[in-house]
């Protein structure tokens, strides 16, 4: 019996040594060099997502390459909670890292207690707002994005019937459907359009669960939808299924990062019409150079259409045809003419 | 099976197909029966299914399997990582011997060095997961399409097959909406409809299952291990041979589905699996350790996951609340007519409570259509487990030659 007890608290120390998180670190380029040493700490699992994470991380080596920092690059791994983000920070603070970037809202609290731990330290967070003096809130209007891409949704569709792919059902998501239900209703009032979470707020999995998305996209398809949008995460490769199944003539518009050009998703470029962007690679970008230059940013950051931290993207020739609406709701948009809804 | 048991079920699928075409005439919402939908739940109830019947192997054999979803999370990754390199059926091959592995070592740990099997179980589910990440790092995040922390599509997939002589018939039929006879229609044109290869496989594991563990004499040995190894041991059975066979290849059907997830989703991701390993283990004990009784279990949270994502506009909601409430009924029925007047009274009131919900509301927020799958499973849970007789030496360790 003790010998299993013992094989037990082996496997178990073993798994907890695995869970932790992983890291790497590269050494910085030749050409410019610099003292400043950021860390970034992503949430669950980082990179690799085609879209959120991988945006932030696209920032990061450009400033890597261009500012010449160092960088450490730490996740907070799937079972995450505020104190161990905490640790995570307040870690990445201790060992000189100057911006400390969290990406991602699950964040919030944990940075917070950090940030007044070291108020000599620059913090900045992406999609929230922490108010403290030594830390950039990064808040982009996504639903700004939304608003375009419903506008070539509409524009694009042929039945009069659109829908929509939500990941975990939180306000940050809310926000891009309430954009994309009202840039497509600017195009077409009577639009029906069908929304589907995958997972209510707390459900880490929403995230995860692409052949949940599909079967909700394939259901919307069969209903009549011919053009869907998805803002899901990991989840938003099930929308891609779904539309490629249903073949041409059905349109799938991405999220984050310009999907189209994305390597993981490849096999479903002739689909995707265009992308709701968010330059989290932008505003990355903007805090470290701002470090480097001894002019933290620090407040709240709104990157919005007219700072260029939102749009929608082009490189599919497809979406040519409805350019012109788009563009024209994002002047109207700049201009202050056109108010997006957030809820 | 005996002339009593054969009318038993036919009458529960008779009434079952009777309270669906009710909820689809008085709701007009031919979704509920259509085989796009039937269809969707066979392929949500597929990797369920396979947990649980890992798990009737497992436990069957008298040990708890707890470590089912770290099995399965082991099965997606090796999916993954063997379906990116050489092909979907390698993944399948790659998914089945991961997912063995760990059975193989939930095995060691609970047989031979007989350490509480919840505990080991739970070192299985964690290592699986730190050793995924792990893994996932090392290999995938240089790999062309793929990350940290998910692998580059899988190469090829699993053929769907259609008959199209059966199903498409049954579907012009379905679309005519007659009662009962469009019903029966769509659930049987659903079953011949996009199948994926792995849900026919699946289907043969069960009835595969079934045969050996209750029709063999090897099924027989293995449940003995688990009703009453001692005894067993006392007539020579190899207990400790079938205690590994079983829970190794337990570890295998586990994988199996873990596979058919990233088969399904053409990628691993970490956490794919979402829990169902767990899920898995409890449509087993809706099922009371037993094929029949699992798959039905299995099927029926994938037909009401089915619902709630296909819907558009909240009508499945309302009919899943109307089929709710007719089910509540009929069992409550079924209750009092066995002499439970008590339990029984409760049902046609909880019944009763959700018909007027029914007709009180035409919309129902999306909240409820998030929760309504899981009070309809607690419901159901509720009722079948009046019945339930888990293995008798389910969980107990085993030694050779110690009395008990």
């Amino acid at each position: 019996m003790l010998k299993g007890v013992k094989l037990a608290s082996v496997l178990a120390v073993a798994a907890m040594a695995l869970t932790a998180c992983g890291s790497t670190a590269s050494p910085s380029s030749s050409a410019p060099t610099s003292d400043v040493k950021v860390g970034m700490a992503y949430d669950q699992d980082g990179k690799g997502d085609g879209s959120f994470n991988d945006a932030a991380y696209a920032g990061l080596s450009k400033a890597q390459t261009d500012l010449g920092v160092q960088i450490k690059e730490v996740n907070s791994g799937s079972s995450a909670t505020d104190a161990s983000r905490e640790e995570l920070l307040t870690l990445l603070a201790q060992d000189g890292y100057n911006p400390v970037i969290a990406v991602g809202f699950a964040y919030s609290t944990a940075l917070a207690a950090a940030a007044t731990k070291f108020p000599d330290t620059t913090f900045a967070i992406v999609d929230s707002v922490v108010d403290a003096p030594n830390v950039g809130s990064l808040v982009f209007a996504a639903e700004q994005g939304s608003y375009l891409v419903g506008v070539v949704a509409a524009s694009a569709s042929k039945t009069g019937h659109i829908g929509f792919i939500g990941g975990m059902e939180i306000d940050l998501i809310k926000a891009f459907e309430a954009g994309y239900d009202q840039g497509a209703k600017s195009v077409n009032p009577n639009i029906v359009i069908d929304s589907k979470y995958m997972g209510a707020a707390g459900d880490n999995t929403a995230w995860n669960v692409p052949e949940k998305a599909k079967a909700a996209s394939a259901g919307m398809i069969t209903n009549g939808a011919d053009v869907i949008y998805a803002a899901a995460g990991g989840s938003g490769l099930g929308m891609f299924q779904a539309v490629k199944a249903a073949g041409a003539g059905h349109w799938a518009i991405g999220v984050d990062s310009d999907q189209y050009n994305v390597p993981s998703l490849a096999k479903y470029k002739d689909f995707i019409l265009t992308s709701a962007e968010k330059r989290v690679d932008t505003a990355v970008y903007d805090v470290i150079k701002g470090v480097v230059d001894g002019t933290p940013l620090t407040g709240v950051q709104n990157f919005d259409l007219a700072k260029d931290g939102v749009g929608y993207s082009t490189s599919n020739s497809a979406v040519d045809a409805y350019k012109a609406a788009a563009d024209k709701a994002a002047a109207d948009i700049k201009a202050g003419t056109i108010t997006v809804n957030t809820k | 099976m005996n002339i009593l048991k054969q009318r038993r079920m036919f009458m529960i699928a008779f009434s079952a197909i009777t309270i669906l075409s009710i909820t689809r005439t008085f709701t007009d919402n031919s979704d509920l029966t259509s085989a796009d939908t039937i269809s969707q739940a066979l392929g949500f109830a597929v990797p369920i299914g396979l947990a649980g019947l890992a798990g009737i192997w497992s436990e069957r054999a008298g040990v708890v399997n707890i470590g089912l979803e770290g099995m399965m999370v082991l099965g997606t990754f090796g999916a993954g990582w063997a379906g990116w390199q050489w092909g979907a059926w390698a993944g399948v091959l790659a998914g089945v011997l991961f997912g063995a592995l760990g059975g193989l070592l939930l095995a060691v740990a609970a047989i031979t060095f007989g350490v509480d099997q919840i505990i080991a179980g739970t070192a299985v589910n964690l290592l699986a997961v730190g050793l995924t990440k792990f893994l996932a790092i090392v290999l995938f995040t240089n790999a062309p399409g793929g990350g940290q922390a998910q692998s580059p599509p899988i190469k090829g997939s699993i053929p769907n097959i259609t008959v199209e002589a059966i199903a498409n018939p049954l579907i012009t039929l379905h679309d005519k909406g007659i009662f009962f006879i469009s019903d029966v229609a769509g659930l049987v044109a659903g079953l011949f409809y996009q199948l994926s290869l792995l849900s026919v496989i699946t289907f043969g594991l069960f009835a595969g299952t079934s045969y050996i563990l209750w029709k063999t004499r090897f099924g027989l040995r293995l449940r003995s291990a688990g009703e009453n190894p001692w005894a067993a041991d006392s007539l020579g059975v190899n207990v400790v041979k079938y205690k590994y066979l079983a829970v190794t290849f337990s570890g295998l059907l586990a994988g199996l589905g873990g596979a058919y997830l990233s088969i399904a989703s053409t990628i691993y991701r970490n956490g794919n699996t979402a829990g169902r390993g767990f899920i898995g283990l409890a449509t087993m004990i809706f099922g009371n350790w037993r094929p029949g009784g699992t798959g039905a279990g299995a099927i029926m949270f994938g037909y009401i996951d089915t619902l709630r994502l296909i819907d558009t506009g909240n009508k499945n909601v309302r009919g899943l609340i109307l089929l709710g409430a007719l089910v509540l009924f009929v069992i409550g029925a079924y209750l009092m007519r066995t002499g439970k007047r008590s339990t029984g009274t409760a049902f046609a009131i909880l019944g009763s409570v959700m018909i007027g919900a029914f007709l009180a509301a035409k919309n129902f927020p999306p909240e409820v259509a998030q929760v309504a799958p899981y009070i309809t499973t607690l419901l159901v849970l509720a009722t079948a487990s009046q019945n339930l007789r888990p293995p008798a030496a389910d969980g107990v360790p085993f030694r050779k030659g110690e009395g008990h």
